[in-house]
């Protein structure tokens, strides 16, 4: 495949099939986040905080570290994607009955670490709970509400 | 950010990814899972060959022990249930320490280990291991130790046109114990000091020793001054502390923020000694 100054990119997101036209240096996340994907958040722009983490092809990644013009053809889920407020996902319901949502600014990277967590593992324990949101900072410090939230979806609400 | 690049290539076979590595009137570099090159300043490069389209991602069990694709996640080492001897154990402790969840999925083993940064996890385990790398040249292969190819420098591979396709690990059975051990900060952050040791025994004496290290030095090595002295000797307490303070001699150790060379100099044969008791202990137990 030959390479190109302008490239389209094309990408299944949160279940819709999108082309872009781009540049080989755009990242993932300025992509999406221009084209309206707002749940992506920059934070640290180098892989360490999480608030920018989409799934692709089932993998939970730092949409900062990633080439937009890796994702070609790729599914990508975001938060958009996870539900609305209307009829939020489980996960975003438990995020608000536990109080881990916090300020808000990582909520969507740790959602999608849960979502790709309970996608792979839909029981998980509180140990894989806490290795799956290992890179999802939250400055509020709110890590325990948190897994209490994904261990609350986990069990089917059982232990809310 | 990469500033001079304009172009980008997925190809669809190695023979295409190689042929555009080698090409002579542009400089393209290759991303594999992209955690370094997508956050680097390098105004050099050009054009990035993508080798996430070649299906290089796969872990087998062979006659000798293990093909880990260098596509592969470490992500997918660290949770592989294949990765069952002292190679394996080997394998999965160090690439679960890699980074956080985000990044093992997208950090893979050929990246990890070409990449070869000071604090890369996998460069000391492969070589505690005495892995091989399979690498090619579009259709011509070869198989290289990963010692060579650390020390002749991954970069002379790649502006060859010569690219990591596998990662070749033999297993060890009954005898053979190991250790790994990542001394850093945080669990997340980068290492001050790397150890894998891989010790397997004959009967009451250490018929092979491999003491390899990273972080504390510019890229990963082993330490054959210490190795030889655990090698053909029945392992004391004395011999151990000899082996451990072997592994930190004449060593040119770094100093950044995380720690100075001083420290590194007195902690180094700390966890030097506790890999080799470990690996000692699960060789003979």
């Amino acid at each position: 495949m030959e390479g190109k100054k302008h490239m389209n990119v094309t990408m299944t997101i949160n279940g819709k099939k999108r082309s872009f036209e781009t540049d080989p240096r755009t990242l993932l996340m300025d992509l999406l986040r221009a084209n309206g994907y707002k749940s992506i958040k920059k934070g640290c722009g180098e892989g360490s905080c999480g608030a920018c983490a989409v799934i692709i092809d089932g993998r939970p990644k730092n949409s900062c570290l990633l080439f937009a013009a890796q994702c070609e053809g790729a599914a990508i889920t975001t938060t958009e994607g996870l539900g609305t407020p209307d009829n939020p996902h489980p996960l975003q319901s438990a995020f608000v009955k536990h109080g881990a949502t916090q300020c808000g600014y990582c909520n969507p990277g740790s959602l999608i670490a849960a979502k790709a967590l309970l996608d792979r593992n839909p029981h998980p324990t509180e140990s894989d709970v806490r290795e799956a949101l290992d890179g999802n900072l939250c400055r509020c410090t709110g890590y325990v509400k948190r897994i209490e939230a994904v261990m609350d979806v986990a069990s089917g609400g059982k232990k809310a | 950010m990469l500033k001079n690049l304009t172009q980008f290539y997925r190809p669809a076979t190695v023979e295409e990814a190689c042929a555009l590595l080698a090409a002579k009137d542009r400089r393209n570099a290759v991303l594999a899972g992209g955690t370094h090159v997508a956050a680097v300043n390098d105004t050099t490069i050009e054009g990035l060959v993508d080798l996430g389209a070649l299906n290089l991602s796969y872990i087998r069990r062979t006659e000798e022990g293990y093909a880990i694709g260098a596509m592969t996640p470490v992500q997918d080492i660290f949770k592989s249930s294949m990765l069952v001897g002292p190679a394996g154990q080997l394998l999965r402790e160090a690439s679960g320490k890699i980074g956080s969840t985000l990044l093992r999925h997208a950090i893979t083993a050929g990246g990890n280990l070409m990449a070869l940064f000071p604090w890369s996890d996998l460069p000391p385990v492969l070589l505690a291991l005495d892995a091989q790398a399979l690498c090619r040249r579009g259709v011509p292969k070869r198989t290289v130790s990963v010692k060579n190819l650390i020390e002749t420098g991954p970069r002379h591979y790649m502006d060859q046109g010569e690219i990591l396709v596998e990662l070749q690990v033999p297993e060890f059975g009954l005898g053979t114990g190991v250790a790994f051990h990542k001394f850093s900060k945080t669990s997340n952050d980068f290492a001050m000091i790397t150890v894998a040791v891989r010790i397997t025994m004959q009967g009451e004496t250490v018929k092979e020793a491999r003491i390899a290290l990273n972080a504390v030095c510019k890229k990963a090595q082993r330490r054959p001054e210490a190795e030889k002295e655990l090698e053909n000797m029945v392992p004391t307490p004395e011999r151990i502390a000899a082996a451990a303070a072997a592994a930190a001699r004449d060593l040119d150790m770094t100093t950044d923020f995380r720690a100075s060379r001083e420290y590194r100099e007195e902690v180094l044969p700390v966890f030097v000694r506790r890999c080799i008791d470990e690996a000692l202990h699960q060789a003979l137990s």
